[in-house]
């Protein structure tokens, strides 16, 4: 039953935005122009490669939401069961932040997010 | 039936991305592939019914760790660089290694025995929570609060490594 189901939303949803983009290409007007292609078609012409590399200042904030994405997945087990655990449950809780919050005290101090 | 189309719909599709993610010539469509593949793990997890275990994979690994690829693939200095595409007869003998590999993997894992145990069957999220959080027998309080302290260890190492401290500090 629940496969089935699964199957059938899976095949809707396929259907849906395959239609949509297929009946957007069929109705569409078409322009075909090589100025399509640029980044601003009304712009100036680009002279040389268009790209520039990004900071590393955006490597260090996605490192630390991944540690507290880890985190966030870690207090949702507790989340569910917070009444049944009680008092016990919510004291390892603060001891695990007060650990992770040490090291967000660690990055303010070193200035990790300063946007310099 | 309908499960077993799923579960062949799921693995072609993993299949099918985790091919395209090595074939690509470029960087930054590789990482895409693979935050797909990602994704459909998590739909596997689902499958199985280890809810929770397909939210981790969800949050952490393809809403983490794959844009920490991306991210990390968007730092390097030329990304219209295209790799040299690989010639046919390369993905032929490749493929075949693979192949084999596999075929060997499927016949080891087929020879052993797999019985289901009784008793283990509920994963749900309360049941890991209590777990967790027990302070008596099969609890996991202690390892739940040196996660903690990895987790910190992480952070501060990839703050100093961002920040290039150690090599200002050598440069004086």
């Amino acid at each position: 039953m629940g496969a089935e189901a699964i199957l059938v939303f899976f095949i809707a949803g396929i259907v849906l935005v395959g239609g949509g983009a297929l009946a957007s290409k069929l109705l569409s007007p078409k322009s075909t122009n090589k100025d399509k292609w640029e980044p601003y078609e009304s712009g100036m012409k680009t002279i040389g490669p268009t790209w520039v590399q990004f900071k590393v200042g955006y490597f260090l904030i996605a490192i630390l939401f991944l540690i507290f994405d880890v985190e966030t997945i870690f207090l949702v087990p507790w989340a569910v069961v917070m009444k049944k655990v009680g008092l016990v449950g919510f004291v390892e809780i603060v001891i695990f932040i007060v650990i992770l919050g040490l090291g967000l005290l660690y990055a303010y101090k070193k200035g990790a997010f300063k946007w310099e | 039936m309908g499960a077993k189309i799923i579960f062949y719909l799921i693995a072609g599709l993993m299949i099918l991305f985790s091919i395209l993610s090595v074939s690509t010539t470029r960087v930054i469509r590789a990482a895409v592939y693979l935050l797909f593949v990602m994704i459909l793990m998590a739909g596997f997890y689902f499958f199985v019914g280890y809810n929770f275990l397909a939210g981790v994979q969800l949050m952490v690994y393809s809403g983490g760790i794959a844009v920490l690829i991306v991210i990390a693939v968007l730092l390097v200095h030329n990304i219209d660089h295209r790799m040299e595409r690989i010639p046919v007869v390369e993905y032929l003998w490749k493929g075949g290694v693979l192949l084999a590999g596999a075929i060997l993997t499927i016949l080891t894992i087929n020879q052993f025995p797999f019985q289901r145990i009784a008793g283990t069957e509920d994963v749900s999220v309360s049941r890991i929570g209590t777990k967790l959080l027990s302070l008596g027998d099969g609890g996991y309080v202690l390892p739940f609060e040196v996660i903690s302290i990895l987790l910190l260890a992480v952070m501060v190492a990839a703050i100093i490594i961002a920040k290039g401290e150690v090599y200002k500090n050598e440069e004086k």
